[in-house]
C-alpha cells in the first residue's frame, strides 16, 4: 500500500469506524511514516475545529408552534404524552446477569432471566422517557454547577446513597449539574453532562450485581450501561454510541 | 389518537435535529421551516411504519426526502455553487461560545466552505460532525451503502481541506470539485 491509500483510510479512522484489522495496520503505518502521521494530526484538528465552529441550528419557537398547530388541527383530541414511569415492582435489577457473557446467555433461557431482562429493558425505556421529558421541559437541571463539591452534597441530601460525582471537562464531558429522577419508583441521581452540543444524562444507582447489556437505541436515543464498584451508570443521549461507551468507561474508572 | 401520541413521543424530540439538517441543506430559515413542516406531516402519516428504536434516523430520512422534493418543486439552482449569501446563513446567536475563541474569519471561512459543499458531501458531513450519527445510521438516512458514506466523508473532508487551506487554494479546490 502506498501513502495515498493509507491516507484514504484516515477519515474513517478518525471517526472510529475502521475495522479492528484496518486500525491495527494503519496505526503501524502511522508510527513508521511521519508524512501520514502529520496528515492524521491535521485531520483530527480540522474535525475538532468544524465541531466547534459549525453552528447547530435549533428549531425556532415559530416552528415548534407550527408543528403543535398542525397536530392540534389534525386531531380533535390531542393525545396526552405517554407516560411509562409508574412501575413500582422494580428492585435494582434483581440478580439478572450472572457475571460473564456465557452465563448470561444461558440464564437468558430461563424464566427468571427473562423477567430480569424485561426489567432491564424497562429501566432503559424509562430512562429515555425521563431524558426526553427533561429536554422538553424546564426540569433539565435542578442544581446547576460544574463543581462536584456542590453537586454531590446536593444529591446525597436527597437520596439514601452517595453517588460519585466527577467533572470530565478535560475529556470533553463537562459537568453541568444534576437532578433527581424516578426510575422504577426509585429516586435516582441524574448527572447532567454536556458533550459538544449533546446533553448526556447519567443515571447513577447503587448496583451490587454488575449489569451486562449491549448499547441500545430507544426512540432515537442511545443508552449505554456500565457497572463498577457497586454502582451502575446508565447513560442516555443522542450522542453516538462510541462516544457514550468511551464516557462510560471513564465514569467507571477509578 | 395513537398516531399523534407516537409522533409526540418519537418524532418531536428530534425536531431540532430535523431542522438543523434542513437548514444546512436548504440554507434558508424559512425554507427549512417549510421543509420540516412537510416532513412532520409525512412522519405523522407513516408513523406506524416506524420502529421505535431508530426514530432519529427515520425522521432525518424523511426530512432529507422532503428537502429534495422541495428542491425539485422550486427549481432550485442547478449547482450549489456558493452563490448564496453565506453571511445570512450564519446566525451569530447559534454559534458556540468556543467559537468566540476562534478566529472569526477562520470560522466564517469554514462555515462558508461547508455551505458550498455539493449536497452529497454536505449531508454526510453534517450528519457526522453535527449529528454524530454512525456510518450505519448515515447510510440509512442517505440511503446509500456504508462504503459510499465512508468515501463521501473522506472526500468531503478533502474538499474542505482544499478550499480552506490558503496555499495552492484555487487550483486544488477546482480540480477536486470536478466530479
Amino acid at each position: 500500500m502506498n501513502c495515498t491509500q493509507w491516507q484514504a483510510q484516515l477519515s474513517a479512522y478518525c471517526d472510529n469506524e475502521s475495522s479492528l484489522l484496518q486500525r491495527h495496520r494503519l496505526e503501524g503505518h502511522l508510527r513508521a511514516c511521519s508524512a501520514c502521521a502529520t496528515i492524521h494530526k491535521e485531520l483530527r484538528a480540522e474535525q475538532a475545529l468544524r465541531r466547534a465552529a459549525l453552528p447547530y441550528f435549533d428549531a425556532p419557537a415559530q416552528l415548534h408552534a407550527r408543528i403543535h398547530d398542525l397536530l392540534d388541527k389534525s386531531a380533535n383530541a390531542p393525545a396526552p404524552p405517554s407516560g411509562t414511569a409508574t412501575r413500582a415492582r422494580w428492585t435494582w435489577l434483581a440478580g439478572g446477569a450472572l457475571g460473564g457473557c456465557a452465563a448470561t446467555l444461558v440464564a437468558l433461557a430461563t424464566h427468571t432471566a427473562w423477567v430480569d431482562w424485561r426489567a432491564h429493558e424497562d429501566v432503559i425505556v424509562e430512562a429515555v422517557a425521563e431524558h426526553v421529558q427533561a429536554q422538553q421541559g424546564q426540569r433539565l437541571i435542578e442544581v446547576e454547577s460544574s463543581d462536584q463539591h456542590t453537586v454531590k452534597p446536593w444529591l446525597s441530601a436527597r437520596l439514601d446513597y452517595a453517588p460519585p460525582v466527577r467533572d470530565f471537562a478535560a475529556a470533553g464531558f463537562a459537568l453541568a449539574g444534576a437532578r433527581i429522577d424516578m426510575l422504577h419508583g426509585q429516586r435516582v441521581a441524574t448527572l447532567v453532562y454536556h458533550y459538544r452540543r449533546h446533553v448526556i444524562d447519567v443515571y447513577v444507582r447503587p448496583e451490587p450485581v454488575p449489569v451486562l447489556g449491549a448499547p441500545r437505541t430507544v426512540r432515537g436515543f442511545h443508552a449505554v450501561q456500565v457497572s463498577a464498584a457497586d454502582m451502575n451508570w446508565l447513560l442516555v443521549s443522542d450522542a453516538s454510541v462510541d462516544v457514550l461507551a468511551d464516557f462510560a468507561a471513564q465514569l467507571a474508572s477509578r | 389518537m395513537a398516531a399523534h401520541a407516537r409522533f409526540r413521543e418519537l418524532v418531536l424530540p428530534h425536531l431540532d435535529a430535523g431542522y438543523n439538517l434542513a437548514r444546512w441543506l436548504a440554507r434558508d430559515v424559512n425554507d427549512a421551516q417549510d421543509i420540516v413542516q412537510d416532513a412532520c406531516l409525512r412522519a405523522l402519516r407513516y408513523i406506524d411504519a416506524l420502529q421505535g428504536r431508530d426514530a432519529r434516523a427515520w425522521f432525518l430520512t424523511i426530512v432529507r426526502h422532503a428537502f429534495y422534493d422541495w428542491r425539485q418543486r422550486n427549481h432550485a439552482p442547478l449547482a450549489d455553487d456558493g452563490a448564496d449569501p453565506i453571511e445570512e446563513m450564519v446566525d451569530p446567536t447559534a454559534l458556540d461560545p468556543e467559537t468566540a475563541a476562534l478566529q472569526q474569519e477562520q470560522a466564517h471561512a469554514l462555515v462558508a466552505a461547508v455551505a458550498r459543499l455539493p449536497l452529497p458531501f454536505r449531508e454526510v458531513l453534517l450528519l457526522r460532525e453535527l449529528e454524530d450519527l454512525s456510518y450505519k445510521e448515515i447510510a440509512r438516512v442517505v440511503e446509500a451503502p456504508v462504503g459510499t458514506v465512508m468515501s463521501r466523508l473522506a472526500r468531503a473532508r478533502a474538499l474542505l481541506r482544499a478550499s480552506t487551506t490558503p496555499p495552492a487554494k484555487t487550483r486544488a479546490a477546482r480540480s477536486e470539485e470536478t466530479p
